[in-house]
């Protein structure tokens, strides 16, 4: 049962140099209970995507396509009906902890302003978002909660903003690059809270990141992002361990503890990208055909992939 | 909730193309039309004698308090003064002062503020302290108690109102130094051995002036307006000397006959100070277009 | 057998009551990557810094060669200074806004070799070559190239003074998978061909264990082990850059 079916993506922007393609037709589906992983570099358009679902992009973004959530067309619908779903039905971690917390405001009222918007009473309100933060594992709930977001370390803030936006219980949660810029304990710590969280709601999350031991650990599915398009996409380990798109395997083998591999080249702009096969100048089972024509992709046994070969 | 900006600077996007500040100045039309405008008046300003089709004090009370006619386009004052020709030789007045006010404040301003920010410790504790000093006095009556004490002229009018601007400069650079200091650029320079001077020059007064000459931009609206004010009240300008405050002082028993001895001043006052309001808010955009003051203004 | 370069003794540094690094000693080889392992907070930067002279320790000693850098006047450290150097963890402040690529690049040529126009644009166009970047990068802001660029266009600004001890400062940990992957193999070729030293500080265990001769972990400002790492990564000398 298909909780988020997303069809057909198309998402550029309006500049002065003429438009960015940061998203070029890109369809997926999460399922209800599912971990979907959106894998990709800088460029690769995954924030993108996030951001369209809950229409948090800038004035000069086109978007194009369709994403169906519970009946409705979340691209389709206007800001009143957004907002609505926002917090609510789908939740959103974003990407840098420290700048979505109010520095002038204690924790624990950050907490639970949002279920004093729901309606609790301050008492209510307060006492849940004590829960919330204990279920957490924030140490100490009660002082955490009168104490201000300096006073916390990076992974508390990151835990402290899932905290607050999962607070509604939501159908759907789109975490945005939940371990970046930290350090390899704090990652750990994250990586293991993720998947207690997994572990006991089994809520559905789509998680963007290129944090790949992350994707690995608590992904069910993932979809590999190059150029603003899906190039491959399958079941989470197993395309890890054997990917078959030479993106993906270029990825993976530059990974230090693979062997550190460079894969050469960079991506190419978003502003003139390629004839026929965006990743072919990079890739070294290059054949003529790769010039030619724009490979789609082809679906096998619940795996696809974006490559002129087979 | 923090939206993602797929701005200029993204190298995804960027790529191929030099943005000069020239490409940025001309592309920002406001920034553009107002240069043009201001230019056109300083111009004018410059002018005066030449344009201007009577004296400025030519007394005629024969002809006082004329309506505008093809002879006055403006009207004339209760003087019989043609109001149109010192309103051109006001604006010389008006824009010598803004200008001089606001070049003795920016000079002083990034001098000691830089020197402040950028080397610290004792330089730092003092003039700071002699910033706070001259920050605390409210401005307009230290304005007043300088021009009272020293007596009404062009001069004197000058000092007092750099006295009185200069400390803000000062506070702004030195934050902005501080701020440029704190950049790995700059620990990269003085890792490869640069010296204080060139790190100043090269590396940290670039990236500090910007909100200082945003600053001064917006200022000489607030100069002009300053000076209007004192002349206002009576101080700062002798009366013969064509000033659009003075002129509005004088015309202000008038206002119910002859309103236009004080509407051209105030307007010319008005339109002036949007003007350079306008083009501080682009030059912020240009100058600034990270920060998230330009923005507000852009969007 | 190697001679040691650098040579940290008992290093110190607190700040009001808090102290960042206690009793630091370790040394470094010529030619040799120590990794400096520790998590945020734990003083590894400091170290770097310290030994920049970019901050000035409470107490201790670095010699370089034998000499102790604390104790030089300003005369004897710009000498010193084209040895040691540093690159930075944030590519977007780690070259000057306002300067293109190629003043950046050819800025410390002008401080310390004083050449000429010509000679510096000869000079430029190898050092590009060596790091991997094209000479259309030369004219770009910073603002306009990525991240793995501005980090080639560091390590060619560097690598133009010919150091022998180069600090990297978490140098990739702000880039991309792929994007790392390059830039470490690029520093590691530049040591080989050059046998200059680096002090690789990282909280990435697994980009150390690729990079580092031997490892010194650091907590809460102590070192607390120093060893040998195994398993670093052999590059072929057919790729590089």
């Amino acid at each position: 049962m298909s909780l988020l079916d997303v069809n057909d993506l198309n998402v550029g922007f309006q500049t002065r140099l003429g438009t960015v393609r940061a998203v070029n037709n890109v369809s997926f589906e999460i399922d209800k209970g599912e971990v979907f992983g959106l894998i990709g570099e800088s460029g690769s358009g995954k924030s993108v995507i996030g951001m369209s679902l809950l229409h948090l992009l800038p004035r000069n973004a086109r978007v194009r396509g369709r994403a169906i959530f519970e009946g409705s067309d979340l691209l389709a619908l206007d800001e009143e009906k957004m907002q609505k779903f926002r917090g609510e039905k789908i939740a959103f971690i974003p990407q840098n902890p420290t700048a979505s917390l109010n520095p002038l405001m204690k924790n624990g009222l950050q907490a639970s302003e949002i279920f004093e918007q729901k309606g609790y009473s301050r008492q209510e309100a307060w006492d849940r978002a004590l829960g919330v933060m204990q279920s957490l594992l924030i140490r100490e709930p009660e002082v955490s909660a009168k104490r201000y977001p300096h006073q916390l370390s990076g992974g508390m803030k990151q835990r402290l903003v899932a905290g607050i936006s999962l607070s509604l219980e939501p159908e759907l949660v789109i975490a945005d690059e939940p371990t970046k810029g930290l350090d390899s304990i704090s990652r750990k710590r994250a990586i293991e809270f993720f998947q207690q969280l997994e572990g006991k709601e089994r809520r559905s999350m789509l998680l963007i990141t290129h944090d790949l031991d992350l994707a690995y650990e608590i992904c069910d599915r993932l979809a590999v992002l190059y150029a603003g398009e899906i190039v491959e996409m399958g079941p989470a380990r197993k395309l890890m361990d054997s990917p078959e798109h030479p993106y993906t395997r270029g990825l993976i083998k530059s990974l230090p503890k693979n062997g550190l591999e460079p894969l050469e080249g960079s991506s190419p702009s978003l502003l003139g990208l390629p004839d026929g096969c965006f990743f072919r100048e990079r890739c070294n089972c290059q054949t003529i055909d790769c010039r030619k024509w724009h490979p789609q992709l082809s679906l096998n046994n619940g795996w696809m992939k974006r490559c002129v070969l087979p | 909730m923090k939206c993602i900006s797929i701005s200029k600077s993204n190298p995804a996007i960027q790529g191929r193309i030099k943005w000069t500040p020239c490409h940025r100045i001309m592309a920002n039309r406001t920034v553009a039309v107002c240069l043009v405008l201001l230019a056109a008046m300083v111009l004018i300003a410059i002018l005066a004698p030449w344009i201007a089709p009577y004296e400025p004090n030519d007394i005629n009370l024969k002809e006082s308090l004329q309506s505008p006619s093809k002879e006055h386009w403006l009207g004339t004052d209760h003087l019989g003064r043609d109001i149109f020709s010192r309103l051109l030789y006001g604006a010389t007045t008006s824009f010598t002062i803004a200008i001089s006010v606001v070049a003795f404040a920016l000079i002083w301003g990034i001098a000691l503020g830089g020197i402040a920010g950028y080397f610290g410790g004792l330089s730092d504790d003092i003039i700071s302290r002699v910033i706070d000093l001259f920050l605390s006095f409210p401005s307009m009556i230290f304005a007043l108690a300088i021009v009272g004490a020293l007596g009404s002229s062009v001069l004197n009018l000058i000092m007092a109102l750099a006295l009185v601007h200069w400390a803000s400069y000062a506070r702004l650079m030195r934050g902005q130094v501080l701020s440029a200091k704190s950049n790995d650029y700059v620990s990269s320079a003085r890792v490869i051995g640069a010296s204080d001077r060139r790190i100043l020059v090269k590396h940290i007064l670039p990236n500090a002036l910007a909100p200082v000459i945003v600053l001064a931009t917006l200022d000489m609206g607030h100069v002009i307006l300053s000076a209007a004010a004192l002349s206002f009240l009576g101080l700062g300008i002798p009366p013969s000397v064509p000033e659009w405050g003075s002129m509005l002082n004088a015309g202000k028993e008038f206002m119910r006959t002859s309103p236009y001895l004080t509407l051209f001043p105030g307007m010319a006052i008005t339109l002036t100070v949007i003007l350079f309001s306008l083009l501080g808010d682009g030059f912020q955009e240009i100058l600034d277009p990270e920060s998230e003051v330009s923005g507000l203004v852009a969007a | 057998m190697r001679s040691t370069l650098i040579d940290v003794q008992s290093l110190s540094k607190q700040y009001g009551r808090q102290k960042v690094i206690d009793e630091v000693s370790f040394s470094v080889e010529e030619g040799e990557t120590l990794g400096l392992f520790g998590i945020s907070g734990s003083g590894k930067t400091t170290i770097g810094r310290c030994i920049m002279l970019l901050e000035k320790p409470d107490c201790g000693k670095i010699l370089f060669k034998g000499r102790d850098l604390l104790k030089m006047n300003r005369r004897e450290v710009f000498g010193v200074r084209p040895r040691l150097q540093m690159i930075f963890q944030h590519p977007e402040t780690s070259l000057n806004p306002k300067m293109r690529v190629k003043e950046s690049i050819a800025e410390p040529l002008l401080i310390h070799r004083r050449l000429g126009r010509s000679e510096i644009d000869e000079e430029l166009e190898q050092l590009i070559r060596q790091v991997g970047l094209r000479p259309e990068h030369l004219e770009r802001y910073p603002q306009q190239i990525s991240g793995g660029e501005i980090q080639r266009a560091v390590l060619a600004r560097i690598m133009s003074l010919e150091p022998k001890f180069v600090v990297a400062d978490e140098p990739t940990s702000m880039l991309d998978a792929s994007v790392q992957a390059q830039i470490l193999r690029l520093m590691m070729g530049l040591q080989e061909d050059t046998g200059l030293a680096y002090l690789f500080i990282s909280h990435d265990l697994d980009v150390l264990r690729a990079v580092s001769d031997r490892i010194a972990f650091i907590e809460e400002g102590s070192i607390s082990l120093i060893e040998r790492n195994e398993c670093k990564k052999r590059w072929s000398r057919s790729k590089r850059g």
